[in-house]
C-alpha cells in the first residue's frame, strides 16, 4: 500500500451525485470486507444533514473534517467546479485528493494541482479510476473483485485497460500491492515518476507494471527514476498521428509521444515491453 | 481579409508598396508549403489569384489575409504551452523566428530558452522574463506578457507568435496561433464548426469517441486505453481495424445498440469485436443491445462485469459468440476477416 491502508479515513465530495452515491456504497462495501474505515463523511453544498448509504453529508469539507477524522477525499464534482473542489479540500487539510471527474479544463487542473501542492495535498487524477490496495483500501471506482493482494504494483494512465491487466495478473496467480490509475489527461497530479517513487519506498512492492499510452514522454521519465524491476505496456502502437483516441492526453503532437517511439526508447533502456496485455504476467515472472 | 483576388485592390493604398498575402488555412508550416506570397501594389491581385488557385498541404485556399510588408529588423519566436512534466505553463523563446522550433531545438538546444511559470501567477514575473529574453530587446516583454494573459484567459493549450518581429516602428506579431482546450470550449463560448461525416455526427450525438480507420474489423470498447489496446491487438495478429469507438462509461442496452449499428454501417466491415470490461458493466444489458441492433456483420463479444452468465446465455440463444479474453475475441474476428 502506498497512499494509505485500512485506517485511512475518506470523504467523498459531491456524495449526493449519481456517481458519488453509487461508488460510496461500493467503497464502503469493500471497507467492510477488509475491515477498513472507508468513507466516513460526504460533502455536497446545501445538502448538510442528509445521509447517503448511512454516511452523513456536510456543506463543506471544513465542516466534515470538524466532525470526522479523515485525510483523503474522492472527488466526483462535475468538471466546471472540480478544480475548486480540490482547492477546498487542500485548504481544509485533506492530504490526498483522488479526482475521478473527467473533462476538467487543463487550466483548472494546473491551478488546482499547484494550489494543492502549497497545502501539502497530493492529487491523483483528474480523469482517473483512483487507487486500490487489495486487502487495505479502495479510493475511486476500480472493480475490486478483479484484484488480489500481492507484491506487484500497477500504475496506469487508463481505466478499463488497468482492470484488464489486473485481471490478467490475478488469473496468472500474481497479486498486486497497489493499483493506481493516474488519469488520461495532459495535466495530472501524480505522474509515473511520483507513483514509482512511492513504490520504491514500499516494502510490499517487488516489481511494477507501468501501463502507458500515446502522448507525452512521462512513461520513460518514470521508468528511468525507479530502482524496482519494471514491465511496461504502451497502448496505441496502431494509432495514427494527430487523431485523438479518446483521452485528451492521448494525442501525438508534432511527432512526439507516439507509442512506437516510446516502445523503442523503453527497449533501448532494456526495459521489457509487453506486446499485448496477456504477455504481462510472463514478463513479470521473469523480472521477479 | 479577402475572398477573391480583385478584393485586394481597394486596400492597396493602405498596404503600401510591399504586400504580404497569407493563405488562411488550418495547417502548420504554411510558409514553407507555399501559403505565403510577397507582392507589390502592381502584382498583388495577380499574386492573390495564384494563391487562391493553390492547395496548401491539401487544403484549398478560400480566404487570404493581405498585410503590409513590414520592414523587419529581427525575428523572434515565442510560445506558451502546457508542460506535462511540471504540470505548469512553459514559455519558449528563441532569438530566431519564422522557422520550425522543433528543428531549432534539436540542432542547438541553447537556441531555445524555456521558463516554467506557476499557474497561480497573473503575470510572468520580471526575473523569469529576464531569463527568457537573455539579450533580446526589453520591448518584447509586454508582448510576451500579453500572450501569457491570452494563454490563461482563453484556456489555451498553445499560444504562439512566430515570428515576433521588431521594426523601426515597434514590435509586431507577424503570425500567431492559438489552440484552445477542448474541455473549455463551452465556457469560452466557442462552437466548433467541423466537417463531420454522417457517421461522425451520429457518434457525437451519442457521446462516443469515434475515429475511422481503413480496415475491415470493427471495434467497440469501453475506455480509451482498452479500446486502443484492442486495435493494437488486431494489428499484432496482422489484422486491420476499421475504427476506434469508445462507448464511454455506463454501456447500457441502448448505447451498445447504437454503437453496433454505427460500426456496422461502415462500408467494408464484416466483423465487429465488442470488448467491454468493468465492474459495473451489466453483461445482460450489453447482450440485449447487441441483439436489438440485429446487424449483418458477425459480432464477437468479450465482456466481463455483472450478470455475465445471463449475458452469455442471451447471446448464445441468438447465435452470437462470447469469448473469455481479448486475444480469443480478436483471433476469432481474424477468422471471419483475415
Amino acid at each position: 500500500m502506498i497512499y494509505g491502508d485500512k485506517n485511512l479515513g475518506v470523504i467523498v465530495q459531491n456524495i449526493t451525485g449519481r456517481q458519488g452515491t453509487f461508488h460510496t456504497e461500493l467503497m464502503n462495501a469493500y471497507a467492510r470486507e477488509v475491515g477498513g474505515r472507508g468513507v466516513v463523511a460526504g460533502v455536497a453544498p446545501g445538502k448538510a444533514g442528509r445521509e447517503v448509504h448511512g454516511v452523513p453529508v456536510y456543506n463543506t469539507v471544513r465542516e466534515a473534517l470538524a466532525e470526522h477524522d479523515a485525510t483523503a477525499s474522492v472527488v466526483f464534482v462535475p468538471a466546471g467546479a472540480a478544480g475548486d473542489a480540490v482547492m477546498e479540500a487542500a485548504h481544509a487539510g485533506i492530504e490526498l485528493a483522488v479526482v475521478i471527474t473527467e473533462h476538467i479544463p487543463v487550466h483548472d487542473a494546473m491551478s488546482a494541482i499547484a494550489y494543492a501542492k502549497l497545502h501539502d495535498c497530493t492529487v491523483i487524477g483528474p480523469n482517473c479510476p483512483g487507487l486500490l490496495s487489495p486487502g487495505e483500501c479502495k479510493l475511486g471506482i476500480m472493480p475490486a473483485h478483479l484484484a488480489r493482494r500481492g507484491n506487484v504494483g500497477v500504475v496506469s494512465r487508463s481505466g478499463t485497460l488497468t482492470y484488464e491487466v489486473v485481471d490478467e495478473l490475478t488469473r496468472a496467480g500474481i497479486g498486486q500491492s497497489t493499483v493506481v490509475g493516474i488519469g488520461g489527461d495532459p495535466v495530472i497530479g501524480q505522474t509515473f515518476v511520483d507513483v514509482l517513487a512511492r513504490f520504491d519506498e514500499d516494502p510490499h512492492t517487488k516489481a511494477v507494471v507501468v501501463i502507458g499510452e500515446v502522448g507525452g514522454n512521462l512513461e520513460e521519465e518514470g521508468v528511468r527514476s525507479t530502482d524496482l524491476p519494471v514491465v511496461t505496456y504502451i497502448a496505441g502502437v496502431s494509432a495514427p498521428p494527430e487523431k485523438r483516441m479518446g483521452h485528451a492526453g492521448a494525442i501525438i503532437e508534432g511527432g512526439e509521444g507516439d507509442a512506437r517511439s516510446k516502445v523503442s526508447r523503453l527497449r533501448a533502456l532494456e526495459i521489457p515491453v509487453a506486446s499485448r496485455p496477456s504477455e504481462i504476467p510472463k514478463l513479470i515472472r521473469e523480472v521477479l | 481579409m479577402i475572398r477573391a483576388p480583385e478584393e485586394v485592390t481597394p486596400h492597396l493604398p493602405d498596404l503600401g508598396d510591399g504586400v504580404v498575402l497569407k493563405a488562411q488555412v488550418d495547417v502548420g508550416g504554411r510558409g514553407k508549403a507555399g501559403g505565403v506570397l510577397f507582392a507589390d501594389a502592381k502584382t498583388a491581385a495577380e499574386t492573390a489569384r495564384e494563391l487562391f488557385s493553390r492547395e496548401i498541404k491539401g487544403v484549398p485556399v478560400k480566404e487570404i489575409l493581405a498585410e503590409e510588408r513590414l520592414p523587419i529588423e529581427h525575428e523572434y519566436y515565442v510560445s506558451i504551452t502546457v508542460d506535462r512534466s511540471s504540470r505548469q505553463p512553459v514559455v519558449l523563446f528563441a532569438d530566431a523566428g519564422g522557422v520550425e522550433i522543433e528543428k531549432m531545438a534539436e540542432e542547438d538546444e541553447s537556441a531555445v530558452r524555456r521558463v516554467i511559470v506557476s499557474p497561480l501567477l497573473r503575470d510572468i514575473p520580471p526575473f523569469l522574463m529576464r531569463e527568457l529574453l537573455g539579450g533580446a530587446p526589453k520591448e518584447l516583454a509586454p508582448v510576451i506578457n500579453s500572450l501569457y494573459h491570452v494563454f490563461q484567459g482563453k484556456d489555451a493549450m498553445l499560444a504562439e507568435i512566430n515570428p515576433l518581429v521588431t521594426t523601426a516602428r515597434g514590435v509586431y506579431a507577424a503570425d500567431a496561433k492559438l489552440i484552445v482546450d477542448d474541455n473549455a470550449l463551452a465556457r469560452q463560448g466557442i462552437t466548433v464548426n467541423r466537417d463531420l461525416s454522417e457517421r461522425e455526427r451520429e457518434a457525437e450525438k451519442h457521446g462516443f469517441s469515434y475515429v475511422e480507420l481503413d480496415g475491415s474489423i470493427g471495434v467497440i470498447g469501453n475506455g480509451a486505453g482498452l479500446t486502443m489496446s484492442t486495435l493494437d491487438l488486431i494489428e499484432f495478429y496482422n489484422g486491420r481495424a476499421a475504427n476506434f469507438l469508445d462507448v464511454g462509461g455506463g454501456a447500457d442496452q441502448e448505447r451498445v445498440m447504437h454503437a453496433v449499428r454505427l460500426v456496422a454501417s461502415m462500408p467494408g466491415v464484416n466483423v465487429i469485436v465488442v470488448n467491454l470490461l468493468g465492474g459495473i458493466t451489466r453483461c445482460d444489458e450489453v447482450a440485449k443491445g447487441i441483439i436489438a441492433a440485429g446487424v449483418a456483420p458477425t459480432v464477437i463479444v468479450r465482456m466481463a462485469g455483472t450478470n455475465e452468465e445471463e449475458g452469455r446465455r442471451l447471446l448464445a440463444e441468438c447465435g452470437y459468440r462470447m469469448l473469455e479474453s481479448m486475444d480469443a475475441a480478436v483471433k476469432a474476428a481474424m477468422e471471419v476477416s483475415p
